[in-house]
């Protein structure tokens, strides 16, 4: 969590040696705690306390109305912060993520008909488009060596300025029932949205943490050279982790489409900040090399559910802005990982 | 997690002693291919527009971009310490809208508002300096907030674009000196001259240091925290300078004024050659840099391009740009080796 490393060798070692010293007390149960799960408690917790607490904004807020609708809207962001966590996973950052979503979404009612029936297979042809462009990113940060920063912003406007383009400044069509299914229907009484959030967090946090692949992305996020020299294809691990968040921001701009049935040129603008700020909030490393899906998801529902409660407070917007920013700021001052060391030894005694 | 976790500083091995000398080759060259880069430019801004030598297209020309030239100084200092600094859009829009919303008239009221906006800036990089460096946030997660506090304060003194900036400021500071030399520029020039002298402090070659290696640069006794909130103090002041400058321009308050600058610093930066990831780069090349991108602009609009499409090309340059400084840089590093 911390980019200012305390003094000594290495991190990781310092703070392991740091936490055997504090571990002179039993904490046999404590230690098996990773500071990832700790991370993810803290964060659903302070969600959990954010919309209990919000009762006493309004009436119309606390309820299971509310957390539903709070879903809904963290569902695009979940999506986002999916791809966005990889790369940050890997040390890079995506800045193409607002026009990808753009594109997303554009692509899908300009070329997807309402009243046709070839949604099913265009839908995956739309998403490979944006893993494509994805990969763009990728061999611009691994082959020619361009800092993600700079690469993935350049593709980023390049995206925006085709998508403008193309549209001649005005996106057309409506988005395909399946798309409108999935963000409005229902099933035996559940939305469908959240059915389609639990599977996706499960999938994702599978891929980053179970799999051969997620953790070929934590080895080389925590060091590219000494994974290439274990034999990891770091090339093509980067080139996939760029694919994969160019898709799913694309798949992001469909889910958007599909809830206001329609899309619009600026779309994409207001995720980019927050995707970041999601998984940095669930506790990964913005250098890289740690961090977990879950507890990115803990960050998008705390950043959508004090929005929705803020929306609701009776005072100028600019106020409720300051106390938005006041309380990321108050949430990341909990989450550090001096609050956790703290917390770990209290339990150990 | 557990072996690969020990992360090794990439490239501590640049930092075996003879290495200052081939540093200063490289920060040399990465300030050279953005100077080449902007002439070749203005020579095609000049084939595609007569009036492009013109003083007062000049003039307009560095109006444009000292605000943003200023602010990607600023961002420079915290970026060569390995940091990220989000608080730029936040600190202009405040001071922005302060400067339209309480203007102060007259050569002692531009000092005033001067020394408010740099106060304000100051300010706010304290306490991002505080956050990063004494309670150890990343660095782009609490300057994250505090730009989104920043925004807010902007909204409650100004809730809509509006406002009126004082005349002086905004006729007399956009304005030549000697028929020439454009006033504004010579904001510039002092940000230059102070990163001149700065560099030579131990502050100015401790932010190398920590970006390149903190814990060598801590171990070979450089106090970390202490230049880690000059940095975000400096750049904070200078982010208030640019919001002052931009105030200047516009001559009128908006409270989202500082929003694009956010990526336009950091492109500045980059364009200049400066390493996203600490260590290495110019405040000059990052001034050159932003200087560049607003010369894009209107080379591209007096080379005809359809507005739809310009992002188009200003994405291709953005990366040939540094795919070049990597080509040049991987030459010098060639020959100094050989």
């Amino acid at each position: 969590m911390t980019e200012t490393h305390p003094p000594g060798a290495t991190v990781a070692p310092a703070r392991r040696a740091q936490r055997q010293t504090e571990s002179i007390a039993d904490n046999r149960r404590t230690a098996r705690l990773r500071p990832e799960t700790i991370t993810a408690v803290c964060v659903f917790g302070i969600s959990i306390l954010l919309v209990l607490g919000s009762r006493f904004v309004s009436p119309a807020l606390g309820s299971w109305d509310h957390v539903n609708t709070i879903i809904l809207l963290a569902s695009f962001l979940i999506v986002v912060a999916f791809g966005q966590g990889i790369v940050i996973m890997i040390g890079g950052l995506d800045l193409s993520v607002p026009a990808l979503i753009t594109l997303g979404g554009v692509l899908t009612t300009s070329w997807i008909d309402a009243s046709s029936g070839m949604s099913l297979p265009l839908i995956p042809a739309i998403l490979l488009i944006c893993a494509c462009i994805g990969g763009i990113s990728g061999l611009g940060v691994t082959l020619l060596r361009i800092p993600p920063f700079i690469m993935t912003m350049a593709t980023g406007i390049i995206t925006a300025s085709a998508a403008l383009g193309l549209t001649s400044g005005t996106p057309r069509g409506t988005a395909p029932p399946i798309l409108t299914a999935l963000m409005k229907a229902s099933w035996i009484g559940i939305p469908v949205i959240l059915l389609f959030i639990v599977a996706f967090a499960i999938l994702g946090s599978v891929l980053q943490g179970r799999t051969s692949y997620g953790r070929r992305l934590t080895a080389i996020g925590a060091n590219p050279v000494a994974a290439h020299v274990a034999g990891i294809a770091v090339r093509n691990s980067v080139l996939i982790a760029y694919m994969l968040s160019a898709a799913a921001s694309g798949f992001a701009g469909m889910m958007l489409a599909g809830y206001a049935n329609g899309a619009t040129l600026r779309m994409g603008d207001d995720y980019l900040l927050p995707s970041i700020a999601a998984v940095v909030i669930g506790g990964s490393s913005i250098l890289g090399g740690s961090g977990s899906f879950v507890a990115t998801i803990g960050g998008a529902i705390l950043l959508t559910a004090l929005s929705t409660v803020i929306s609701a407070i009776g005072i100028p917007q600019g106020w409720r802005t300051v106390i938005e920013g006041s309380i990321i700021l108050i949430a990341l001052l909990l989450l550090r990982e001096n609050t956790f060391a703290f917390l770990r030894r209290r339990l150990a005694r | 997690m557990s072996i690969l976790a020990t992360k090794a500083p990439a490239h501590s091995s640049r930092l075996a002693p003879s290495l200052s000398a081939r540093a200063k080759a490289l920060l040399t060259s990465g300030t050279g291919i953005i100077i080449v880069l902007y002439i070749i430019l203005y020579g095609l801004y000049s084939i595609w527009d007569p009036t492009a030598l013109t003083a007062d297209t000049v003039l307009n020309l560095t109006n444009n971009a000292v605000p943003l030239a200023i602010a990607a100084a600023g961002q420079t200092l915290i970026v060569l310490s390995r940091g990220f600094d989000l608080s730029v859009a936040g600190v202009i829009s405040l001071t922005n809208v302060i400067m339209a919303a309480y203007p102060l008239d007259g050569p002692m009221g531009a000092v005033e508002s001067l020394a408010i906006c740099l106060a304000i800036g100051g300010v706010v990089g304290l306490i991002n300096g505080f956050l990063v460096a004494v309670l150890r946030l990343q660095s782009i997660a609490a300057t994250l907030a505090t730009m989104i506090i920043c925004q807010g304060l902007s909204l409650v003194i100004l809730d809509a674009p509006g406002g009126t900036v004082a005349d002086f400021i905004s006729y007399d500071l956009t304005d030549v000196l000697f028929g020439v030399v454009p006033i504004s520029g010579l904001f510039v020039a002092a940000v230059v001259l102070l990163w001149l002298l700065c560099r030579r402090t131990a502050f100015g070659t401790g932010l190398y240091v920590v970006g390149a290696d903190e814990t060598a640069a801590h171990l070979s006794g450089i106090n970390v925290k202490r230049v880690r909130i000059l940095s975000f103090v400096i750049g904070g002041m200078l982010y208030g300078l640019a919001g002052f400058m931009l105030s200047a321009q516009t001559a009128t308050g908006n409270p989202n004024a500082g929003a694009s600058f956010l990526m336009l610093t950091f492109a500045a930066v980059a364009l200049g050659g400066t390493s996203l990831s600490g260590g290495r780069g110019s405040v000059i090349a990052s001034i050159i840099g932003a200087a560049t991108l607003m010369l894009l602009q209107k080379v591209l609009f007096a080379g005809g391009v359809s507005s739809f499409y310009t992002g188009i090309f200003q994405g291709v340059v953005l990366v040939l740009a540094v795919v070049f400084g990597n080509v040049v840089t991987h030459f010098v590093e060639r020959r100094g080796a050989s």
